[in-house]
């Protein structure tokens, strides 16, 4: 066997027990591909429990356009900044039933959809 | 002391020549009997069931339906003593003032006089349902609140409320008018309370201004005649209707309805179950949330959640009082929601614990859902009732936005949140259930185009018929109208006092 040959199976392998160590870590925390809107979605503290909420909006979700408005929203405030915002200025919107500030619908919506 | 008397065992053909006759021994009519009890005006008190529940008698109450579904027209009402206060849950509070407003987002409401009117009768009337002292919403949350935290809702439209029960004997039933004050109807010396003594017909004089005279009959084929100098119409809003609507030899569409109004207007308190899930994100409630709980004083109470005044106008709402429920477990969204909603405000759910929403609901005026009369007769020949029952979708569509605040409250104060099971019509009615509040059919109005009896329940165009009891209410409230209906009979007591001196 060829020096490089071995060194193409070491480097190889490392990378298998690499991502076998990222999967596993996965049990603690949730790991996604990458979207064009992780910079939303890292605010989310529980994605994958938004996600499910999130996913009972009914009616069409434009991703651009809320996407857009998200990050206008955010460049001001942080996520609970613009959900209290929301509260005080009656912004809400039922996902389900559940009667939510509209940051949050939105951001859970968009988990939902990526 | 002397017995009630049965009709059965009045002679055929008997004039009976009292100052007052009392149709009905409900609520308001034995409230306006005890009322005059002691005056020097004689009083028949005339009812038609017996001292108990006898299905022969019940069965004259039976009619027919179209429209949204409803309860039978025999059940919800007692023919018997006590009326209604027989089968009733003791649930009391005492209309808002915004309830006697005219609302111009709600047509046709509006009573002819506020709720300063009625306040002097309030206390009187709480002594007769035995609800104990007067609390509710003036110190409610100071002295409930001795038994636990009151859930802080913060600023917005709906703040917690308060009703009290009626008191419980052998912690079954609140106050049955009938037996509660049976030896108080004997015992009056002006009073003679008839049973079995069913009115059939209000014969007016031949000008159609006054009441004649009232033809009596019993189920054992009995008929008398009692010629009193006034009338009080106390049968209930749907019985009332009846007995004028088929009254009409002298007036041909029934006495006091020459303006078509006798039976319209009909209405109820509907109480979806299950309406929405209340999340309290630091856990259980308080337990004068989800049940009624007796204070050191006696009084039994139970929180609400009612909107305010200034919420009912801005948002255009009717009125509403939603309760808390038996606790219920979160479905995989509903935990997402709560978890979700949490973390964004940095709130601690850890602990949260979620319960069922109950509710009563005012519905809108509507002429169109009224009782009308059937070619069908009942024994004693009485043409039975047919009820057209409407529910508007505005109703729904109001409380929803009570809902929604309701929802915003709670994130506001960050205590919990709400979820709305109700997203359409079909959904609304399959959770629907009814307060058998029968309101409206006669309702009060100083224009007797626009109501059937006058401010003080003075039949318009009739010198001598009044009518009592919820029936007069020209718009509805969500508050139980027990108390409320025993409060204007009182009313009625005094004015009864003046005019006949």
């Amino acid at each position: 066997m060829r020096r490089r040959d071995v060194a193409a199976a070491v480097v190889a392998a490392g990378a298998a027990v690499t991502a076998g160590l990222y999967r596993f870590t996965d049990l603690f925390v949730k790991h996604y591909p990458p979207t064009p809107y992780d910079d939303l979605l890292t605010r989310l503290t529980d994605r994958e429990q938004a996600a499910k909420l999130g996913a009972q909006l009914t009616g069409s979700f434009d991703l651009a356009s809320q996407s857009t408005r998200l990050r206008d929203t955010f460049r001001k405030q942080d996520l609970a900044a613009a959900a209290n915002a929301d509260i005080a200025a009656g912004r809400m919107v039922e996902i389900g039933g559940w009667v939510l500030p509209e940051t949050v619908a939105l951001l859970s919506a968009l988990a939902s959809r990526v | 002391m002397t017995a009630f008397i049965d009709a059965r065992t009045i002679p055929n053909g008997q004039v009976l020549t009292p100052d007052l006759a009392i149709v009905g021994a409900g609520p308001a009519g034995i409230s306006l009997a005890l009322a005059l009890k002691d005056s020097k005006i004689s009083i028949a008190l005339l009812e038609s069931g017996s001292t108990s529940f006898d299905p022969e008698i019940q069965k004259m109450y039976t009619g027919a339906q179209t429209g949204v579904g409803y309860v039978p027209l025999d059940a919800g009402r007692m023919r018997a003593m006590g009326g209604g206060t027989n089968h009733w849950g003791g649930w009391c509070r005492p209309m808002d003032a915004i309830d006697f407003e005219a609302k111009p987002w709600m047509p046709h409401s509006g009573w002819p006089f506020g709720r300063a009117t009625l306040e002097p009768y309030y206390p009187r009337a709480q002594a007769l349902v035995e609800a104990g002292p007067w609390i509710y919403d003036q110190k409610g949350d100071l002295v409930a609140g001795t038994k636990g935290p009151v859930l802080p809702l913060g600023d917005g439209g709906l703040y917690t409320s308060w009703f009290q029960f009626s008191k419980t004997r052998d912690s079954v039933l609140p106050t049955q008018f009938g037996h509660r004050y049976g030896d108080d109807l004997r015992a009056a010396k002006n009073v003679t309370p008839y049973v079995r003594a069913s009115v059939t017909g209000i014969r007016l004089a031949a000008n159609g201004a006054s009441v004649d005279h009232l033809d009596i009959a019993t189920l054992s084929g009995k008929h008398f005649t009692i010629k009193p100098r006034m009338t009080v119409l106390a049968a209930g809003a749907m019985e009332n209707a009846r007995l004028m609507l088929a009254s009409n030899d002298v007036i041909s569409a029934g006495v006091g309805n020459q303006n078509d109004l006798v039976g319209r207007f009909f209405a109820d308190n509907p109480i979806p179950r299950d309406v929405a899930t209340l999340v309290s994100f630091a856990g259980p409630l308080a337990a004068f949330y989800g049940s009624n709980q007796t204070l050191d004083d006696g009084a039994i109470m139970r929180a609400t959640f009612a909107p305010t005044a200034a919420f009912r106008r801005k948002a255009q709402v009717a009125g509403s009082l939603s309760t808390v429920e038996p606790a219920v477990d979160l479905d995989e969204t509903g935990k997402a929601a709560v978890i979700t909603t949490a973390l964004a405000l940095g709130v601690n759910a850890a602990n949260a614990q979620a319960y069922s929403l109950g509710c009563g609901i005012e519905l809108s005026p509507d002429p169109d859902r009224r009782l009308t009369l059937t070619g069908e007769k009942d024994a004693l020949g009485l043409p039975r009732l047919k009820l057209d029952m409407r529910v508007a979708d505005e109703d729904f569509d109001r409380f929803h936005q009570t809902l929604t605040e309701l929802g915003r409250q709670l994130l506001a104060s960050r205590t919990g949140m709400l979820r709305i099971n109700c997203k359409d019509r079909q959904d609304w009615m399959k959770r629907m259930d009814w307060g058998h509040h029968h309101l409206g059919t006669t309702r009060m109005h100083n224009d007797p185009k626009q109501g059937v009896v006058d401010a003080d329940g003075l039949v318009h165009g009739i010198a001598n018929l009044y009518v009592a009891g919820s029936g007069v209410f020209p718009s509805y409230s969500a508050s139980n109208p027990t108390l409320n209906l025993v409060a204007l009979t009182l009313r009625l007591g005094d004015h009864l006092k003046k005019v006949m001196a």
